[in-house]
């Protein structure tokens, strides 16, 4: 039986899948990725060799009956994902530090690491499907809509398609536990992580006061404008704001007001109403495609924000950069954000947001 | 295949005898031996027996014994309450720790220089095991000191000065305390009949006792100041009510240990050979840690190049061998070993495997072992 390694991060999900790749048979080798040394976290109480994660990965591997062993890409991890969100905050955008991990760490040492075990697929819970056709591999959105994952996916070389399982893609996140709870899973009621990984606090700020040279100008105090320039208020550091957002902008306006963008070279954050939030045409760069890439005048479908739905764009140009025309004017598109190509069901491949603009509607 | 367990310098099984020994101690013995009744009594005087065997095994006064929780207790409570005790008359003494320590002397070594209580100095130890005394001598200079070294490398197997370093002590009034957890059982430990040897920390679970047991041999008149207080326990050493059940079982351990000691030392000997003679016969590019030095029966340090030592590891796991790498932390993170660092230097490239043999070792396992890590060296490096 073909031997799979499979990404247990100790949650439910990556539990469930590794359960269920051992049920069909298959030779499983559970690995958890460790990313980054918690023990510098303060109040964590953590250790490395404490943390949760790994000790609950291992608990649900052993009673699986499988191996489990522990990968240090903290290296990896702090260059290519903590360095690069901390560089996109200072840039005034707002980065997607998961799809950078998937994109750029987590797959790739897994799928290198696999082979050196003699493993031919890669497993993940992440609740995508994928179909491994004779013209390629289609990556799918999960069939539970509340949990589809594949926002998270689209940076994946298209190469490594071929050798990846993701065993959740036709469960929902009801299903998975239920199986975990059947299975009496020591992860079986855990509860769903929401906050960044290296961010344990839930303050990011803090990490980049940490790691940004001091004093650097994201935290330093500048002007809250509207888009005619008027001031209307001081902000403590535009690494704080991100588009559509409408805390931390003080009050005493007359009407709601929302951040419409981040200047970076004047460190002004731009403020208007809801309806000023709205854009027709977005730029995409640091493209990736898993097939074929679209064409000047396709229609496909495009998301630009986790959990927010897919709208129908027409593709302007997919050269260096992808500019997508939106069939509806569409809110607070944020730079550094993923934009994500579907055709369908099938992640075509995505982008980083580089900017977006008003008109030129189609 | 079976698997074959080569990590016993890791762990060890409770051997047959120490269990049976343990066995009255869960239930029908379970007295508080601070107390004066019939049930403190018998619990009092099993762990008064057992403290005499050790002592008896060790050459050492029934009063120099003191149960500890384990090799680690042990060291922090010999470093930490030596230079404690000597700090006490107002001067900052020095410690003198070897580059290749366990992490539970290195660490309280360091944490204790943080927090100036003491002048620390890290000193090297050579490839062949040696130190350099006269240089070590000119760093003791004429306060208070105390020098810790380990008698047995726990990642190598290399045998360390231990007598030399106690005769130094000796001559200089320093405190000497020696980590013997991986060198009993192997090496003539003695502490009775070496003079200069101040303090000895030895561990239960890696000579067949219990883990979580271990002992602290306190040389009559050296000062240590207690790392917790509370009864009087352990000559108000180690206050806690005792483990009478873990006395009895390191003690045990300790005594059939010393007594197996040549045999196994000489069977040892030999299936080790086997291994390192048909790694070094079939593979280039390996190195055997401490080639040079005197070691101890049962590691085997082995450098194979061109192979990541993670990778090597877990494929030796897959294919049911179990030895370890660096005497790293329980998730198995994979960082570097300071001991190959501190013998070698930095940056070498070669992935190191420590091998460790003992009473779940036998010829057929051992010649199992190395053709499984041939292969997976091979593939490693994509000869196969």
């Amino acid at each position: 039986m073909s031997r799979v390694l499979v990404a247990m991060s100790g949650g439910v999900d990556s539990s469930v899948a590794a359960a269920l790749l051992v049920e069909a048979g298959y030779d499983v080798v559970g690995v958890t990725m460790k990313t980054f040394c918690y023990s510098e976290t303060p109040d964590s109480g953590k250790t490395c060799c404490g943390l949760d994660g790994i000790v609950d990965a291992r608990r649900v591997a052993t009673a699986l009956g499988i191996p489990h062993y522990v990968f240090d890409v903290e290296e990896d991890f702090t260059r290519d994902v903590i360095d690069d969100f901390v560089r996109e905050y200072a840039r005034g955008r707002t980065p997607n530090p998961c799809v950078r991990c998937n994109s750029n760490t987590k797959f790739r040492d897994l799928l290198l690491r696999g082979q050196a075990l003699g493993c031919d697929q890669i497993a993940s819970g992440h609740y995508v499907r994928i179909e491994h056709r004779a013209e390629g591999s289609a990556l799918l959105r999960g069939l539970d809509p509340a949990k589809d994952q594949s926002y998270f996916l689209w940076g994946l070389p298209a190469d490594m398609l071929p050798r990846l399982l993701f065993p959740l893609g036709e469960l929902t996140k009801d299903e998975v536990r239920a199986r975990a709870r059947a299975l009496a899973l020591a992860t079986a009621e855990k509860p769903e992580s929401q906050e960044i990984c290296f961010v344990p606090t839930g303050n990011y700020r803090d990490l980049l006061a940490k790691r940004l040279p001091e004093p650097h100008p994201a935290l330093q105090a500048g002007a809250i404008v509207r888009t005619d320039g008027t001031v209307v208020g001081e902000h403590g550091g535009f690494a704080g704001f991100t588009v559509g957002q409408r805390r931390g902008l003080g009050g005493g306006f007359d009407e709601p007001l929302f951040v419409l963008e981040v200047r970076p070279e004047t460190r002004e954050v731009v403020v208007g109403t809801r309806d000023e939030l709205h854009r027709e045409r977005v730029e995409v760069g640091e493209l990736n495609w898993h097939g074929t890439r679209p064409s000047p005048g396709d229609r496909v479908s495009v998301q630009m924000r986790y959990r927010a739905p897919a709208v129908a764009a027409t593709v302007g140009s997919a050269d260096d950069a992808l500019v997508l025309d939106l069939l509806e004017s569409y809110p607070a598109i944020t730079p550094g954000q993923s934009a994500v190509v579907f055709e369908g069901d099938r992640v075509l491949g995505g982008g980083r947001i580089v900017r977006a603009e008003v008109g030129a509607s189609v | 295949m079976n698997p074959v367990y080569l990590d016993h310098a890791a762990t060890t099984p409770v051997r047959p005898e120490v269990q049976a020994a343990m066995a009255p101690f869960a239930d029908a013995i379970f007295g508080n031996p601070s107390s004066q009744h019939r049930w403190g009594r018998e619990a009092s005087a099993a762990l008064e027996n057992a403290r005499a065997e050790a002592a008896e095994v060790l050459g050492v006064k029934n009063g120099e014994v003191c149960f500890v929780r384990g090799g680690t207790e042990g060291d922090n409570l010999a470093v930490c309450g030596a230079a404690r005790a000597l700090a006490a008359n107002g001067r900052t003494p020095r410690l003198l720790v070897s580059a290749v320590e366990h992490h539970a002397v290195l660490h309280i070594a360091e944490r204790m220089a943080e927090a100036g209580e003491v002048e620390l100095t890290v000193f090297p130890v050579r490839p062949d095991g040696s130190v350099d005394m006269t240089g070590l001598r000119s760093r003791l200079g004429s306060g208070p000191a105390v020098i810790s070294c380990m008698w047995v490398n726990n990642e190598t197997g290399i045998i360390l000065p231990v007598e030399e370093l106690a005769a130094l002590a000796q001559e200089t009034e320093a405190v000497f305390h020696t980590d013997a957890v991986q060198a009993v059982g192997k090496e003539p430990v003695r502490p009775g009949d070496v003079e200069g040897i101040s303090l000895l920390t030895i561990s239960g679970h890696k000579i067949y006792g219990p883990k979580g047991t271990g002992l602290l041999f306190v040389r009559r008149g050296t000062a240590v100041t207690p790392l917790l207080q509370g009864g009087g326990q352990e000559r108000s050493l180690r206050p806690g009510t005792e483990d009478v059940a873990g006395a009895v079982g390191v003690a045990t351990a300790l005594r059939l240990a010393v007594e197996e000691r040549e045999a196994e030392d000489r069977r040892l000997r030999a299936l080790r050979h086997t291994l390192e003679k048909i790694l070094l016969s079939q593979l280039d590019g390996v190195v055997i840690a401490g080639e040079e030095a005197r070691r101890a029966p049962h590691v085997a340090n082995v450098g194979f190049e061109g192979v990541n030592p993670s990778m090597l590891l877990i494929n030796l796991d897959l294919e049911g061998v179990a030895a370890s790498g660096a005497s790293a932390c329980q998730s198995g993170s994979g960082k570097g070993s300071h001991v190959i660092e501190a013998l070698y230097g930095p940056g070498v490239e070669r992935a190191h495997v420590r091998f460790s043999l003992g009473r779940l070792s036998d010829e057929a396992g051992i010649r199992q072992a190395a053709a499984t890590t041939v292969d997976v060296v091979r593939r490693l490096r994509g000869e196969a």
